[in-house]
Parts: C-alpha cells; sequence; structure tokens
C-alpha cells in the first residue's frame, strides 16, 4: 500500500537547532492490517506518520503510494493524493471551533467540487454512524471529548481514504473511551480500511486487533514484529 | 469535479467562518458600509451638480467684462460698451445692472438683477422661492426694501420663479432696470458689469485679448471658465479632502483593528487544518478572499444605494448643514440624479479591490503552512 | 434541506446588484424628465443674463464664485472661519487660480 524507502527527515537544515526527527527509514505498510506504531514521545512517530500520510516531504528517500511515486510531485498533486487515499485522526481533534459537527465533517470534501446535497447526505450518514445524529448541528466546542473524537473519525471518513491514520488517538480519552475508539477502529478494518496508529498507550499496542508492532525509538525503528 | 461547485462549498464556509464572529463582522460592515456612503454620497452630488450646472449655464453669457479699480470690483462706464462693440467679432453687447440686497429683519442676502427682455413694469419685482420662503411673501404681495438713501420703495410681487428653477433662481430679486438704478443709487451712465456674445466661439479668446488691451482697467471672464468653476465646484482642497479624510480615517480604524484582531493564533491553527484535512494553499486563499469580497461586496452595495436614496431622495439632509454655511436662505433643490458607471465601477474597485487584498495578504504565509505543521501543535 | 448559505450570499448580491440597476434606470429616467425643467432655467440664465448657481448665499464669492474678484475671496487660508464652511467647499475660479 504505502512504501518508505531509506527516509531521513531532518527540521531546521544547516541551523544551529538542526535536529533529526527519523534516520534511514524503510518500511512497508500492508494494506487492510492494523499497524501500530510504538515508542517514547519524540521517537519519530508523528514525523513518520506525516510523511507516510504525503502531508511532508522527507529530506531524503522515496515514498511510494500504491506503485505511485509521491516524493517529487507538486503541492497539487500531493494534496490531491492526500485526499483519497488517507484520513487523519489529530491527537488534538483540531476540529474548527465555531461551526456544526456537520460542517466540520464536510471540510475535507468541500474543495473536491462534489454535489452539496450528495455531500451532506454522506456527512450526516457518517454522524449517525457514530450515534452523532442530534449533535449535527451543535457547534463542536459544545460536545463532549468522546463525541469530538467522533466527530473527528466522521472528518477523516468523509473522502472514503482507503487508509486511516491517527496520531496518539487516545491520549485524552478515559479507559472506556479508549475502547470506544479502538471498536471503531476495529469495524473500519473489517469494512476494508489500512489503519495506522502511532500510540504510546498499552491500550492500544497490546489490543487484540492490532496485526502488526513498529517499534522507534531515536528516529529509528528498532524492532518490528506481528502483535503477539 | 465542478469549480463552481467548489467554490459555491468554500463559499459556504467563508460564511460559517464569518458567521462565527457576526457582531463584530457586521459592525465591521456597517462602518465600512457608512465610508461608501460618503463618499458616493460626495461623488452622487458633485456629479449632480455639475451636470445640472452645464445643462443650466448655457445660457449663460460667453463673455463678461468686469471693471477693476483698485484691484477691486467697480461699476463699468457706459462708454466702455461702445470700444467693445468696435471689436470686430463680437455681436451684442449689454451692461448688466445686478448687486446684492441685504435684508436685515431676515438677516438674509438677495441677489437683485435688473429685468431682461421682456421687461417687468415699473414697481413689480420677481422673487426666487429663497425669497418668497424667507420673506414669506407670494404673488400680489407689497414688499417694502430699504433703499441706499435710506427710504424704503415697496414693490410688488407679480411672479415667483418656479421651484424647478431653485438652483439658479432661489435668492434672486428681479426688478426693472430703472427701479434698480433708483433702489442701488446707480449712475445713469454706469452698469455692474458688460456681457457680450462673439459671432464665431472659436474667437472668444482672441477677443478677450483684444479686450483686455483695449480696456486695461477690465477683465474679460469666459463662460467656459464659468463652466470649469462649476466643474471643479468641490474640487477645492480642503472640500473633498475633509469628506475623504474622515473616510480615511475611518478605514484605517477598520483596518487597523481588523488586521491587528482578525489573523490570531486560532485562525492560523485553523488554516494549518484546512491544509491538513486536504485543502490546497491556492483554497485557503481563496477561501480569505471570499471572506472579504462577501464584506467588502455588502458594504459596496449597502453604502451606495443609501448614498443614492441620501442624495437624491432627501435632498442630501446629512449634508445640507455643512452646504448651508451662514446663509439664513438656502436653496431647496432637488438634484437630478446623474449616474455614470465608471464612477459606479471606481467605487467598487476602490471598495472591494483594497479590502479584498489587505484581508488576504496577512493570510499569505499562514496559508503556505506545510499541513503536517499542526501535528506538530 | 436547509438553504445554503452560499444561496443567501447569491441572492443577496443580485439583489444588490438589482439595486445598483434601478438606480441607474432611476436616473436616466430623471434625467429625461429634468428636461424640460433644465430648459426652464437655462431660458431664464439666458433671459437675465446669470453667471452662476445659487448654492450659498452667504458670502458674495460664494453665491457668484465666477465673478468673484481676485482680492476679497480664496485668499485665505481654507480654514478661515469667516465664511465656513462654504468658503472652504468651492474652489476659486479657474481664472483667478495661478496657472
Amino acid at each position: 500500500m504505502v512504501e518508505l524507502k531509506n527516509i531521513t527527515k531532518v527540521f531546521n537544515r544547516n541551523r544551529p537547532d538542526e535536529f533529526t526527527a527519523l534516520e534511514d527509514v524503510s518500511l512497508l505498510v500492508e494494506e487492510r492490517k492494523v499497524t501500530v506504531f510504538k515508542g517514547p514521545s519524540g521517537s519519530g512517530k508523528t514525523t513518520l506518520l506525516s510523511i507516510v500520510g504525503a502531508m511532508a516531504k522527507p529530506t531524503s528517500g522515496r515514498v511510494l503510494v500504491g506503485a505511485r511515486e509521491i516524493t517529487s510531485l507538486p503541492e497539487r498533486f500531493l494534496t490531491e493524493v492526500r485526499r483519497r487515499t488517507f484520513g487523519f485522526i489529530f491527537q488534538q481533534f483540531h476540529l474548527i471551533r465555531g461551526i456544526s459537527a456537520l460542517e466540520n465533517v464536510m471540510l475535507p470534501a468541500y474543495t473536491t467540487g462534489e454535489k452539496h446535497a450528495a455531500l451532506r447526505e454522506r456527512a450526516l450518514r457518517l454522524l449517525e454512524l457514530f450515534g452523532l445524529s442530534a449533535k449535527a448541528r451543535a457547534r463542536v466546542e459544545w460536545l463532549s471529548g468522546g463525541e469530538a473524537q467522533r466527530v473527528t473519525i466522521a472528518r477523516a471518513l468523509v473522502n472514503d481514504p482507503k487508509v486511516i491514520i491517527a496520531d496518539e488517538p487516545t491520549a485524552h480519552l478515559d479507559t472506556k473511551l479508549s475502547k470506544d475508539f479502538l471498536g471503531i477502529m476495529e469495524r473500519l478494518n473489517a469494512e476494508a480500511k489500512t489503519i495506522l496508529i502511532a500510540s504510546h498507550d498499552p491500550l492500544v499496542y497490546e489490543s487484540t486487533m492490532v496485526d502488526h508492532i513498529i517499534e522507534m525509538r531515536d528516529g529509528r525503528i528498532r524492532g518490528s514484529g506481528p502483535a503477539e | 469535479m465542478s469549480l463552481h461547485e467548489r467554490h459555491r462549498n468554500i463559499i459556504d464556509f467563508a460564511l460559517s467562518s464569518l458567521g462565527r464572529r457576526w457582531k463584530k463582522n457586521l459592525a465591521l460592515t456597517v462602518v465600512y458600509a457608512f465610508v461608501v456612503f460618503t463618499l458616493a454620497s460626495v461623488v452622487f452630488f458633485t456629479e449632480a451638480v455639475k451636470s445640472e450646472a452645464r445643462a443650466v449655464l448655457r445660457g449663460a453669457p460667453e463673455i463678461v467684462v468686469q471693471r477693476l479699480m483698485a484691484g477691486r470690483h467697480d461699476l463699468i462706464p457706459e462708454s466702455h460698451i461702445d470700444v467693445l462693440r468696435k471689436i470686430t467679432g463680437t455681436r451684442q453687447v449689454q451692461g448688466r445692472l445686478w448687486g446684492y440686497y441685504f435684508e436685515p429683519s431676515t438677516g438674509a442676502n438677495y441677489t437683485v438683477v435688473a429685468s431682461g427682455e421682456p421687461p417687468l413694469e415699473p414697481g413689480t419685482i420677481a422673487i426666487g422661492q429663497g425669497v418668497a420662503r424667507t420673506l414669506n411673501a407670494g404673488e400680489g404681495d407689497l414688499i417694502p426694501l430699504k433703499g441706499s438713501k435710506g427710504d424704503y420703495a415697496s414693490f410688488e410681487v407679480v411672479r415667483v420663479f418656479s421651484h424647478e428653477s431653485e438652483l439658479v433662481s432661489s435668492d434672486l430679486i428681479e426688478m426693472h432696470a430703472d427701479d434698480l438704478r433708483a433702489f442701488f443709487g446707480v449712475p445713469e451712465d454706469y452698469f455692474t458689469d458688460i456681457t457680450l456674445k462673439v459671432r464665431n466661439e472659436k474667437e472668444l479668446v482672441v477677443v478677450a485679448d483684444k479686450i483686455r488691451r483695449l480696456l486695461p482697467d477690465t477683465r474679460p471672464i469666459l463662460r467656459d471658465e464659468i463652466l470649469r468653476t462649476y466643474d471643479s465646484l468641490f474640487d477645492w482642497r480642503s472640500g473633498l479632502l475633509l469628506v475623504i479624510f474622515a473616510g480615511a480615517v475611518a478605514a484605517f480604524v477598520i483596518f487597523a483593528w481588523d488586521k491587528a484582531t482578525s489573523l490570531s493564533m486560532e485562525e492560523r491553527r485553523e488554516m494549518g487544518v484546512l491544509k491538513a484535512v486536504g485543502w490546497e494553499t491556492s483554497e485557503v486563499i481563496a477561501m480569505k478572499s471570499w471572506e472579504g469580497i462577501i464584506i467588502s461586496l455588502a458594504a459596496f452595495f449597502g453604502g451606495t444605494v443609501l448614498a443614492y436614496v441620501h442624495v437624491f431622495f432627501s435632498s442630501a439632509f446629512i449634508f445640507e448643514p455643512v452646504l448651508k454655511g451662514w446663509a439664513v436662505l438656502y436653496p431647496r433643490f432637488q438634484l437630478v440624479p446623474q449616474i455614470d458607471p465608471y464612477q459606479v465601477l471606481a467605487l467598487f474597485f476602490l471598495t472591494v479591490v483594497p479590502y479584498t487584498v489587505a484581508t488576504v495578504i496577512p493570510t499569505w504565509s499562514a496559508a503556505t503552512v506545510d499541513p503536517d505543521s499542526i501535528m506538530r501543535l | 434541506m436547509p438553504t445554503r448559505k452560499s444561496t443567501i450570499f447569491f441572492v443577496l448580491a443580485g439583489l444588490g446588484a438589482g439595486a445598483l440597476a434601478v438606480m441607474v434606470a432611476h436616473a436616466h429616467y430623471r434625467h429625461q424628465k429634468a428636461q424640460a425643467a433644465w430648459n426652464e432655467s437655462a431660458a431664464l440664465v439666458k433671459r437675465l443674463d446669470l453667471t452662476d448657481l445659487c448654492l450659498f448665499t452667504d458670502a458674495r464669492y460664494a453665491r457668484h464664485p465666477s465673478m468673484a474678484d481676485r482680492h476679497t475671496p480664496f485668499q485665505d487660508s481654507p480654514m478661515a472661519m469667516e465664511h465656513f464652511p462654504s468658503g472652504t467647499l468651492i474652489s476659486p475660479p479657474p481664472h483667478l487660480r495661478p496657472q
């Protein structure tokens, strides 16, 4: 599905605060599998996810999505690939405050030029799927943490991506909500979505649905193998 | 994938985004509309006065010859008329009698003119609407006016000039030339000034030159100059500038306020989110442009239409105190609208474009952030 | 399905443009209608040899700007209060201004 070849990512290059986030990382993300990136904060998990998800470009190395090399694509095409292939769930949710849950869900699809009515219909169905129908018109800041995260998941799904990427999704959730989240991921995985999660929460990487665990430290992959 | 639908979606979001701070944005639009309103009112008013002046003053004398004595406008002797008649190219040279009359009981200034052809009967006058209003007089009334010798002479009003002509006639008192001489004590062989017509309008300048040479104590004023006076009526350094400056100050305050408050960390974060969920830089900028267009377009339409109503339906009631000044007699004229499409277009570009650009520019750098930046927040 | 916000925007923008069009049409109509009154005023101007519009009656250079003589008006600063505001609003006639 997504293949990384010898990826290095350096921030603030040639400046005193130069910092290597990833060093020579190679990796193959398998389709329809749940992969967890495990490791302490600062180990390069988030950077790796943003490169896999075509959000950031590596300093060196190559990224292939499907069979397509995306490393050298200009912004427009990269955005297009990202929009079609990946849905993101952020640690801080990053919903747009002041507007309704429904509009937040529709947001990623606004720029595809899709017919408004069809898009709205789809977004409402997604909210319904997550038991949020009653909250569709509510401003997102009125939602509880769990509701807000489900809106975030709905938003990640609105363009029907093949891959869901979640960065520390359980960081702000209690155990019950974390389990709910994993349940949703399991359901999505059953619907043929590829799932990538960065987490140092045992609840996540010890979960039974995880197919593959990649351990990271200091910008390198330290270990990789199927979940026990 | 349709461009139209994409922009409609972006407009939807821009409106939702504006709606979040609707009180601030509404206030912004109202203040901006007021600035447009002020500018548009001035433009409409001056354009209307100019076009009216051009239409009405085309009948003004081609040349007026004034006599200057010791640098001041003075009565002109009848003998000058004969000199002027001998200049080749002149036609119809006439002495003109007119003056000002201050009415102490009302405190108003009137313009007294001698009757043209056909003349009024001696002892009768025709008055403008403004005179009729201040003196509370109408046709058939007898009006006593205080002459130069301190005695009162009574004149019968035989005509009140129409309301439609008020822009030229409001303060006029027309009386027979003999009455005027007797009333003001103007000597028999003198006039206020001399008007003349030329055979060929192309020779106006040549004729004016000859007048200056033959009668060095006079100054000829061409009709073209009279019309230009009205073309530049309000473009006096402070007149228009005063108004524009007030508008500019208000505009500046809006921008300062808006810019200071608009691109908060919150907004930067939002643009990062949009980028992260799959918007391109150009789409984020398009969204911000629409925000600017929506506000400035609303201000443009609102301000322009209100200005039109203000100037042409309410006779510019806000300007009235400014235009009235010290004058007791204030002409009440209903201006005839004169809309130049170029002006409206200019107004459009002066309001919508700068505001939109001003909205977009500060967002430029924020919109080009890397989409992954918010993951690192 | 509720009305889209963009639809409301387009309708309002259309109304605004429509109002402008009505304005232009109204101006045109009033212009046509004014011809008779203007002709009447022009005839009066011709008959009485008038040279100026009656806009300000507070000072003689303001009442008859084109007949103003060089030494009374306009040499004061525009903020001069003697006949503010009319003295500051209108400009000196072109033949009095330095070329």
